[in-house]
């Protein structure tokens, strides 16, 4: 009997702990309606991947900002999306990165125009980590090769992740060669293929020339001795000159900043137009749902800019290989939007 | 000639239409089969199925309609009910907790064979502390999300 | 032994802290290892590498050990890679020897995980010298000898064959994701299912579905009279566990921990093949397998040790690759980048100190899950003395838990619990075969990724054939596979003609 008492005493606290934790309302701003428990979805379902980082960074820093429950649930982007359309009241927002409009560009099922679709909320952060690698007894020194051997009739094939972040990459080498050499461009071909395992192991087996990785999974292969058949060597960083210079010196592994950004335009070029040579920063922005009430949008963006003024989650990013990026809302549509518009013409142009 | 024979295994995927290649193959195999076991077994399939609407229409021995179409009802009714009662307290895990009570209790007096004062005490009892330890641990303590 | 210095009390508190709560994720039906170390890696922000990293693999040895539990007290696989435990451990516990079952289990997961641990620190860079020879190619065929096992597997050759293929097309429902380097279209779907099912059936849901709720309606369809309200199995009715039931027992363990520390070092094949294939060579291969199936412990014991065998076997690619082996191990990358390591070819050499502390870790890991499931296993084991009236419900619950937080809360994964779960139901009403169709179902989607990317990549079916020596092995294995459950079937029909005779 006493157990049965002691099984509903704990049963009263408990729900008078849930009760009072619902009611907590944020004391954040008298007029930021977010609810006390936000779901941040992500457009990756793996938990161990730089989305879900970068969004528990974030979610963290804003959950203790706004003294509310935040968790991050790595439901992937058909999943994200759809829990964002029925999420009028602003209970889920989402974290994605570019994916989110180049799948669009790409005309993957699934992905609609985001700038329509929802509110793009503010950008938080850069990886810099995008790049393109070689076998290390390669023929191709560096990226002009691989464009100059493209004019010359070589099949180029590129191991790529299709319908997003890793082919921008590919799509923009292939532009090169249409520029520079015109009706070539076909010799560069993409191997579609899947997790960054997939891509090591058909550069592995000789069945791709150029694979698509980055500077965090594939920097220990690049100091591989020469006649291990699993080592690389990075030709290219997608990354802004800029964005590199802001990582810590140390850089990644033994590679250090300076070293990387051998592999960064200008001393990279891979040209975009007449004017001006192509780069691609990953980047980790919000997405509302268009009903979500404005001032929310407002109270996250102000909330954030209190979190990057203090300093401390600029740290954090940059130990985990993340360059710190706010940009508020407003600004961050137009800055992605405008972004979205260049790869677009290039994604045109090699059509 | 040699090579013309090693010619007949070759074969070229479309990318675009590469998300059909497999499933092709492996539907066909599966009417194949299925195509076997049909003309094989075709002289069971006809009293198999009578002797299982039988028991499905008139209940009859061995066959508990209540127990078992209760069961599927009972589910059908927690699932939906879970989704609406979460969505009036979003991400809190409470559309589990309050649905997730009555359903054990209806379904335990559904499944119990002796109604006694005593069976059913234990199945309120277990009807309220399992929902609550569940969600307790798992929703506040591990931050699982639920419904 | 400087890295000695880095172990302080707090290591081994987590280490047991993670086995226990692994050990109990895997023991409810519908959580699994990956949930567990999901939901803690977020704890491991506080700790430091080491105490992150005792926690961790304390999760993760747990958690692939707990999973035995429902899977030889309620026929419920508490892990996708324990449904060969289910094939000898619950005819066992109906006979009421689960506390035996369960203690064979132990000891076999024990061995399989020091098995693997051992092989790790020896060997791990070599091995993943040799698992980069599997190409597109080889891992298609290693997932097509996981497939052809099914043949020995079913009571009626027919029928199974036809279950297996019915699971790989229903795996096959959804999308060709772009994330497996397909093309993001959606097949073997009406337009209007596309909402639901873009996505496809998850694993687990379909699992817990079909195992939980299919024996919880095909219970319910006996109304729970007389024999079927109380409990029918009584715990210690049958023979005592004792060390003897080992006797013999060596090539197996060993065999059935190469199979699952091999496996497991393939990313992208899954590891639920490992325990698949362990099981069915030690069919084919012993010297008596006619009880397999009835409540064999060599069943159990080529399962559990297969599947404890996994967890370094993941970790062979991981460390020396960058690479994870599993969904689990995969999770593990994010602890160490949170932490500043960086894993990759380098990674043992570079970070010798940590290299060791997770050796230590893991060895340790299994130590303790063998020292708290092996003393607490009679309590656990109570379990199926609890009255259905009140087991079955909780079932319910904890399956839709499971099911709506394996992918991180969506709705329709519970939806599936039920489909399945009627599917099942009906399903074995007409003679499909539910185990072959679910090890179609688990190994349908890389079978398709790694069959159509070696033809995208090749262009002829003859690659299949004359890609490498390894190639060439597996066919070998796929024959001799195919011939023995072929044969062992063919003997028993003599045996039943004869016994029939007389």
């Amino acid at each position: 009997m006493t157990n049965m008492k002691n099984h509903l005493r704990k049963l009263v606290c408990a729900v008078a702990i849930a009760g009072t934790a619902g009611a907590s309302m944020s004391s954040f701003a008298a007029d930021c309606p977010i609810p006390g428990n936000l779901r941040v979805v992500i457009g990756s379902t793996s938990t161990g991947g730089d989305t879900y980082q970068n969004s528990s960074i974030v979610a963290d820093h804003l959950a203790k900002k706004l003294d509310i429950n935040a968790k991050v649930d790595a439901v992937g982007a058909m999943a994200g999306f759809r829990a964002l359309d029925r999420s009028r009241n602003g209970n889920t927002v989402m974290i994605f990165h570019d994916q989110a409009y180049l799948g669009n560009l790409y005309g993957v099922k699934g992905y609609d125009n985001i700038f329509e679709k929802y509110t793009v909320g503010p950008t938080v952060a850069i990886n810099p980590g995008n790049a393109y690698l070689v076998p290390k007894d390669s023929p191709y020194q560096n990226i002009d090769d691989v464009i100059a051997a493209a004019g010359e009739g070589k099949e180029i094939r590129v191991a790529i992740q299709p319908g997003g972040v890793s082919e921008i990459g590919f799509s923009a080498l292939k532009n090169a060669v249409k520029i520079e050499h015109p009706g070539k461009e076909g010799n560069v071909v993409a191997v579609n293929t899947g997790s960054q395992a997939d891509k090591n192991q058909l550069l592995f087996d000789d069945m791709a020339d150029v694979i698509n990785g980055s500077v965090q999974a594939n920097e220990q292969y690049t100091r591989l001795p020469a006649d291990d058949q699993k080592a690389m060597r990075f030709v290219w960083l997608t990354a802004r000159n800029d964005t590199i210079k802001q990582t810590n010196e140390e850089g990644m592994g033994k590679t250090s900043q300076k070293d990387l950004l051998q592999y960064v335009n200008p001393n990279v070029t891979v040209p975009q137009d007449d004017s001006q040579n192509f780069t691609f920063d990953k980047e980790f922005f919000f997405l509302y749902n268009k009903d979500m009430d404005p001032k929310a949008v407002e109270c996250i963006d102000n909330a954030l800019e209190e979190i990057y003024a203090e300093g401390s989650i600029q740290e954090q990013q940059k130990k985990s290989f993340f360059i710190p990026n706010f940009k508020p809302s407003s600004e961050a549509q137009a800055y992605l939007e405008d972004k979205r518009d260049q790869y677009k013409t290039i994604i045109e142009n090699i059509k | 000639m040699e090579s013309q024979f090693l010619s007949l295994f070759e074969v070229s995927i479309a990318f675009e239409e590469s998300h059909l290649f497999f499933p092709r193959i492996v539907t066909w195999v599966l009417l194949g089969l299925f195509a076997l076991i049909v003309l094989i077994k075709a002289k069971k399939v006809t009293p198999a199925l009578r002797r299982a609407g039988q028991a499905v229409m008139h209940g009859n021995e061995g066959f508990d309609r209540k127990r078992f179409f209760g069961t599927i009802f009972l589910i059908v009714i927690y699932f939906y009910l879970m989704a609406v009662v979460g969505n009036v307290f979003p991400n809190t895990g409470y559309g589990f907790l309050f649905v997730s009570i009555p359903f054990i209790f209806v379904l335990s007096v559904l499944y119990v064979e002796e109604k006694t004062k005593k069976n059913l005490l234990v199945i309120a009892i277990n009807a309220v502390v399992a929902p609550v330890l569940a969600w307790y641990v798992l929703s506040q303590l591990f931050r699982i999300t639920l419904p | 032994m400087e890295f000695l210095s880095y172990l302080s009390p707090m290591f081994f508190v987590l280490i047991v802290a993670g086995a226990l709560v692994g050990v109990i994720f895997g023991a409810i039906p519908g959580m699994t290892a990956t949930m567990a170390v999901a939901v803690c890696l977020p704890l491991t922000y506080a700790l430091d590498l080491t105490n992150g990293l005792a926690l961790l693999l304390g999760l993760y040895v747990g958690g692939i050990s707990g999973g035995m539990v429902p899977a030889v007290l309620l026929n419920i696989p508490g892990t996708p890679s324990s449904i060969t435990t289910t094939f000898d451990g619950y005819p066992m516990a109906k006979k009421g020897e689960g506390e035996r079952a369960l203690k064979i289990s132990i000891v076999a997961s024990l061995f399989g995980g020091l098995f693997s641990a051992g092989v790790l620190f020896y060997f791990a860079p070599l091995l993943a010298d040799f698992a980069i020879k599997f190409s597109y190619v080889e891992k298609f065929l290693i997932i097509f000898l996981a497939l052809t096992v099914i043949a020995s597997l079913t009571k009626n050759m027919l029928m199974g064959i036809f279950s297996g293929v019915l699971g790989v097309w229903l795996s096959l429902i959804g999308t060709y994701e772009i994330t497996d380097g397909g093309n993001g279209e959606t097949r073997l779907m009406f337009d209007f299912m596309e909402y639901y099912l873009v996505s496809g059936f998850s694993l687990l849901p379909v699992l817990i579905g079909i195992f939980g709720i299919t024996t919880i309606l095909q219970d319910a369809e006996k109304g729970f009279k007389g024999d079927a309200a109380s409990p029918t199995i009584k715990l210690t009715t049958g023979s005592r566990f004792s060390f003897n039931v080992f006797k013999g027992q060596l090539t197996n363990l060993v065999r059935s921990s190469s199979i699952g520390t091999f496996v497991g070092m393939l990313p992208g094949v899954g590891g639920s093949a490992a325990s698949v294939l362990a099981y069915t060579q030690e069919k084919n291969f012993s010297r008596d397998s006619s009880q397999m199936g009835n409540g064999a412990p060599q069943g159990l014991v080529a399962s559990e040790s297969s599947n404890n065998a996994l967890t370094g076997g993941a970790l062979v690619p991981l460390l020396s690759l960058g690479i994870p082996g599993d969904s689990t191990t995969a999770i593990l990358i994010g602890a160490f980048t949170l932490q500043g390591i960086q894993v990759g070819p380098l990674f043992i050499g570079d970070n010798l100190d940590t290299w060791y502390i997770m050796i230590a870790a893991l060895v340790l890991a299994n130590l303790v899950m063998f020292g708290i499931m092996f003393f607490a296993i009679r309590y656990i084991a109570k379990v199926i003395e609890v009255p259905k009236h009140i087991l079955y419900p909780i079932i319910v619950m904890m399956c839709v838990v499971g099911a709506y937080a394996i992918n991180y809360g969506i709705m329709f994964d519970v939806w599936t619990l039920l489909i399945f779960g009627v599917f099942g139901y009906i399903a074995t009403k007409v003679g499909i075969e539910l185990v072959p169709l679910i090890i179609g179902f688990i190994l349908g989607g890389s079978a398709e990724v790694y069959f159509v990317k070696s033809l995208e990549s090749y262009g002829t079916l003859t690659v299949f054939f004359t890609k490498s020596p390894i190639a060439v092995f597996l066919w070998a294995l796929i024959v001799l596979s195919l011939a023995f459950s072929i044969y062992i079937r063919l003997r028993a029909r003599k045996k039943e003609s004869l016994a029939s005779y007389s």
